[in-house]
């Protein structure tokens, strides 16, 4: 059973970071809830809480409209960098 | 009036001025609509996260501004129909907590300009000194 959890739970980070809002521009903050393959992560496995995910869920689908973030990555769409232009 | 957010690419393929000709095009727009920009936030030139039009990078600018809600419709028409913008995305901020965040972008947007004139300032500021002694 131990192994079988891949994830531990987690407190919510962004209430510990005291984020009102989420920029759809900050794509540090929006780094926490994104898989390696860019997908939104579920909330049992980041440990957001409920407030948070919304907000983020929607900065993340923003990101995603102006090309800050990819929609996809396989294969055929690979990013050799996509977090070169956050730091 | 409302506050309003919008964020939009420019070609990579354009010189400089013809950059900074698009950002003052869409900057004209908003003063005919009688809308108040607050401020600007240029992300400058990058790489995108998918091609878009066949166009690896863009040129990112954010403009911060306050107008009724006919101006936007005007605006978006403007901005569909330049065909140098490949991207744009408007974010309205109406709740008080948004409107906080709204002034704090603006803030920050604000700061970053101003450091530059700053530096700019103290570099400057040597070279007079450095005049008469010489």
């Amino acid at each position: 059973m131990a192994e079988r959890r891949k994830f531990k739970k987690r407190f919510c980070k962004y209430c510990e970071l005291k984020i009102d809002i989420i920029d759809y521009k900050d794509l540090g903050v929006l780094k926490y809830s994104l898989s390696e393959r860019f997908k939104i992560m579920p909330r049992r496995l980041t440990g957001n809480c409920k407030r948070h995910q919304e907000l983020v869920t929607i900065a993340i689908k923003r990101a995603r409209q102006t090309a800050l973030i990819p929609y996809i990555v396989d294969r055929k769409n690979v990013v050799e960098n996509p977090f070169e232009n956050v730091r | 009036m409302t506050c309003y957010e919008t964020l939009f690419v420019v070609k990579p393929t354009l010189t400089e001025e013809e950059i900074a000709a698009q950002i003052t095009k869409v900057k004209d727009v908003l003063a005919k609509e009688g809308a108040e920009l607050v401020g600007t936030h240029d992300m400058g030139m990058r790489k995108l996260a998918y091609t878009v039009d066949k166009h690896a990078r863009g040129y990112y600018t954010v403009l911060f501004y306050k107008a009724a809600g006919a101006t936007i419709e005007e605006l978006e028409r403007n901005i569909k129909n330049n065909e140098d913008i490949i991207k744009f995305l408007t974010v309205k901020y109406s709740k008080n907590k948004e409107i906080a965040q709204f002034d704090k972008l603006v803030a920050n947007a604000n700061k970053k300009v101003a450091p530059e004139a700053k530096a700019a300032e103290v570099t400057e500021v040597p070279d007079v000194t450095e005049a008469p002694e010489a």
